[in-house]
């Protein structure tokens, strides 16, 4: 027994540098992949919600094409949102013990509650809200499986006189101004969760809620940005270059925001280079490299401040083709960036031992629940939702109430 | 249907829809909760009780001292007087729960490896506790030629 | 517009709300048999967890690493085999001499754990001449007054027992391993078989029974003192032991204030 200890002892050491607690000494971090995947998938839910918020709540005119897509898009993310933590669990089929017996003293159990909320409280009213209108037009008109959809979503009421549109819009705005603060929370509160470790220098932190809720709506926002891009393009439209560029201003202004916190957070902990700053640095510099001074610093926040700034300069010397290639690479890099971001936070903060006295390594595996084929499937699953929700919901065919804040939802035509 | 109905206080329809939904789900939820919450729940704490119990009730391996004493107390007198008073009888003989239930299960055959364990010389040991350089020390056959393991000073 | 009350709507009524009544002893006796399929309660037992309050007491200076502690632990609680899997381990700290000229108090410092020190520690990896001094740290859960495993957990399946023990509910557990995270001292491992968190329980069936730890029970040097602050008599070693020792808790500026404590600790411990 002894030998065969040893044998394994020798396999698994080798990816160790320094002194790691023995419990810590596993081949594979405990939080893999999936839950890198788990605040991506909410901040891209939180951002893209922050968005319509734009519209709805600030009356930023020239967003109405992206409201309905955007709110569809935190829709199809928030539908997963919850999978890749229950993919990760030891016991999943207990995972209701969470809702039945929340510990209060716990970031992680109100999750199940703050998660319920913003789906049930906040989007889905809001979505119903502004759809309420339409699935009753709709239902009138579409027939088969669809006219079925339409009119199950109407919950039965068919009342469009002018009093009940007008509350559905006052609705609408009231929601999407508790929404606000509601996304805030939801995803702030997953910073919460490893903020609040205390355990782990890496992590807890004050500025790590913050930082996630800014990541959060920079990706969310480049996320709408993506979409809208490759709908227009899907549907053989012209994207309309004032939405664009307006989304490209907010994109640039909270990518302002973020960079500026996460660079005070790193300026903190340089100069405060307080116990363990040193395994950090080194794990920061050797294990992270790639991820970090590549991923999250250069591709997601140098160059996109670079061209996004460049083109709020110089916006009207640039020719719309150009301005349209630039704004999704820099959309594209930002959605690597802040899922590199995410993937330093959760790996990072388990490639250090907590005896500060050594690193740990770690490698991506292509199967089993953690490895990065499940990674894939489970990002590529929003995407597939948000399909199925445009061709319900924001389908060309079907003729969208005429009220603001969704002036036209599908893209003017061509020409 | 609901529209239809005439009343100065009725909410407007669709706000009805909504509130009626929530009611629903919410009932869902506590009468859920009703059954799924285990009965012991916050008997003691934030926990199942019953768990003390089930944890408490998995079966010892080692014996301890004193289930030793009952038939062996010539061999724990010995020791108690000794050197290794401080060393339980499980220390060198291994686990004994199940010899003390049955003792025609035997216990393992002490060698060698059992006094270097504690006894072979190594830096990090403090310097009170006694060792030696198994290579060096003897080269006979066994320890016990010349020490009792039961009481260490005495020459056999 | 409200009807006006008659006999009958009241009957009705009453009738309504009486049947409504008789469905609540229905519910309980549904609610008594579908958490019957979940627990089964264990046996009662003589034993009163709010009259005890156990601790632990480590003597770094008589700590020789032999071993017989984590192999203890491993077959008492029946701990899945394999290096990364321990409820209760020992380091060895080696505290090199300082090079020459280099004008410090020490020099490099080396921690191992080679199999959780369950086969005892090999040869140093240093030669003897290099060392300034080395010694030996047992680790087990280290009891926190303020346990962070326990307040992150989010079901209540970690808790601290009124007895001072932190334990795990490993029909309850989720496998989340936010404990695992939490914890400052590596304490905590995910484990493969239960698919829960575990970690050392304090042989909580030995001491509801009367019995030492495991871990206490087997070793030879009475480097670690187990006893009970509610009975203090009983435990004169440990008393001793707090009378005669300056003690030192392991990360104490984390706040967690553990109840195991330890003599002899040098700087380099964590």
């Amino acid at each position: 027994m002894t030998n065969e200890l040893a044998q394994v002892v020798f396999e698994v050491m080798p990816q160790f540098e320094g002194f790691v607690y023995p419990n810590e000494a596993s081949p594979h971090p405990l939080w893999g992949v999936l839950i890198v995947l788990y605040p991506y998938i909410t901040g891209l839910v939180a951002g893209a919600f922050i968005m319509a918020s734009l519209v709805r709540v600030f009356d930023v005119k020239p967003l109405e094409p992206v409201y309905r897509l955007s709110l569809l898009t935190a829709l199809a993310f928030l539908l997963c949102a919850t999978l890749p933590l229950l993919f990760h669990l030891g016991h999943p089929e207990r995972c209701f013990a969470i809702m039945m017996t929340p510990h209060f003293s716990s970031p992680m159990a109100m999750f199940g509650f703050v998660y319920a909320w913003y789906l049930m409280a906040v989007l889905l009213l809001e979505l119903w809200f502004d759809y309420r209108q339409d699935f009753v037009e709709w239902s009138k008109t579409e027939t088969g499986w669809r006219g079925i959809v339409y009119r199950a979503f109407t919950l039965g009421v068919t009342d469009e006189s002018d009093a009940a549109v007008k509350l559905d819009l006052k609705a609408g705005r009231f929601l999407s101004i508790i929404g606000i603060p509601s996304a805030f929370l939801l995803h702030g509160y997953v910073g919460f969760i490893f903020g609040s470790i205390k355990a782990n220098p890496w992590w807890g932190n004050v500025l790590m809620p913050i930082i996630f809720i800014l990541s959060a709506i920079v990706s969310g926002i480049a996320l709408c940005v993506f979409n809208y891009m490759v709908l227009t393009w899907v549907r053989r439209r012209t994207v309309e270059m004032r939405c664009l560029d307006t989304m490209g201003m907010f994109l640039f202004y909270a990518l302002v925001f973020d960079a500026a916190v996460e660079a005070l957070d790193w300026i903190h902990r340089v100069y405060l280079a307080e116990e363990g700053f040193q395994v950090m640095q080194y794990m920061a510099r050797e294990k992270l490299f790639y991820t970090l001074s590549i991923g999250q610093a250069l591709i997601g926040t140098l160059l996109p401040l670079l061209i996004l700034g460049a083109l709020q300069l110089w916006r009207k010397r640039v020719p719309e083709l150009i301005r349209r290639r630039l704004y999704f690479g820099s959309a594209v890099m930002i959605l690597i960036g802040v899922l590199a971001m995410r993937w330093n936070v959760v790996i990072g903060g388990q490639l250090f031992s907590k005896s500060l006295r050594g690193v740990m390594g770690y490698k991506l595996e292509f199967a089993g629940v953690e490895g990065w084929f499940m990674g894939l499937v489970l990002l590529a699953l929003p995407f597939v939702i948000l399909v199925v929700l445009v061709k319900l919901f924001l389908s060309e065919r079907l003729p969208t109430s005429g009220h603001v804040p969704h002036r036209s939802s599908v893209p003017a035509k061509a020409g | 249907m609901a529209s239809s109905r005439e009343s100065r206080f009725s909410l407007p329809p669709q706000i009805l829809r909504l509130v009626l939904l929530t009611i629903a789900i919410v009932a869902v939820y506590l009468v859920a909760r009703y059954f799924l919450t285990p009965p012991s729940f916050g008997q003691f704490g934030f926990y199942r009780g019953d768990v003390l119990q089930e944890l408490a009730s998995l079966e010892p391996v080692y014996a301890g001292k004193k289930a030793c004493e009952e038939c062996h107390s010539e061999q724990y007198q010995q020791v108690a007087q000794a050197e290794h008073k401080s060393v339980s009888c499980e220390a060198c003989h291994g686990s004994g729960q199940a010899h003390a239930e049955d003792p025609d299960v035997k216990m393992a055959i002490l060698g060698f490896s059992r006094c270097v364990r504690c006894h072979e010389e190594n830096p990090s040991r403090p310097k009170w506790h006694k060792q030696i350089n198994s290579r060096t020390h003897y080269t006979g056959e066994k320890c016990t030629e010349c020490h009792l393991p039961h009481q260490p000073n005495e020459v056999p | 517009m409200k009807p006006p009350l008659t006999r009958r709507r009241v009957l009705g009524k009453l009738g309504a709300a009486l049947a409504g009544l008789m469905t609540l002893p229905v519910a309980r006796t549904v609610k008594a048999a579908v958490q019957k399929l979940r627990v089964a309660p264990g046996a009662a037992k003589g034993y009163d967890p709010t009259q005890h309050r156990w601790v632990m007491a480590i003597d770094v200076n008589r700590c020789i690493g032999c071993g017989l502690c984590a192999e203890a632990c491993k077959k008492e609680n029946r701990v899945p085999e394999g290096p990364n899997y321990f409820r209760t381990w020992i380091e060895r700290y080696i505290i090199t001499q300082p090079k020459p000229g280099s004008a410090v108090a020490r020099g490099e410092v080396l921690v191992d754990s080679p199999n959780g020190g369950m086969n005892g520690f090999p040869e140093p990896p240093v030669k003897r001449e290099s060392i300034q001094h080395s010694f030996f740290v047992p680790k087990l859960c280290n009891l926190c007054a303020h346990s962070p495993c326990a307040q992150v957990c989010p079901v209540g399946a970690t808790f601290d027992a009124p007895d001072g023990a932190v334990l795990v509910d490993p029909k309850y557990c989720i496998g989340c391993g936010f404990c695992i995270q939490a914890c400052p001292y590596g304490c905590r491992f995910f484990n493969p078989y239960t698919r829960t968190a575990d970690k050392c329980s304090l042989c909580y069936h030995r001491i509801t029974r009367g019995l030492r730890p495991a871990c206490v029970e087997v070793c030879p040097t009475e480097a670690r003192l187990f006893g009970d602050l509610k009975n203090p008599v009983a435990d004169e070693a440990l008393q001793k032991f707090y009378a005669e020792n300056r003690v030192q808790a392991l990360k104490p500026h984390l706040g967690t204030e553990p109840r195991v404590v330890y003599a002899g600790l040098d700087k380099e411990v964590s």
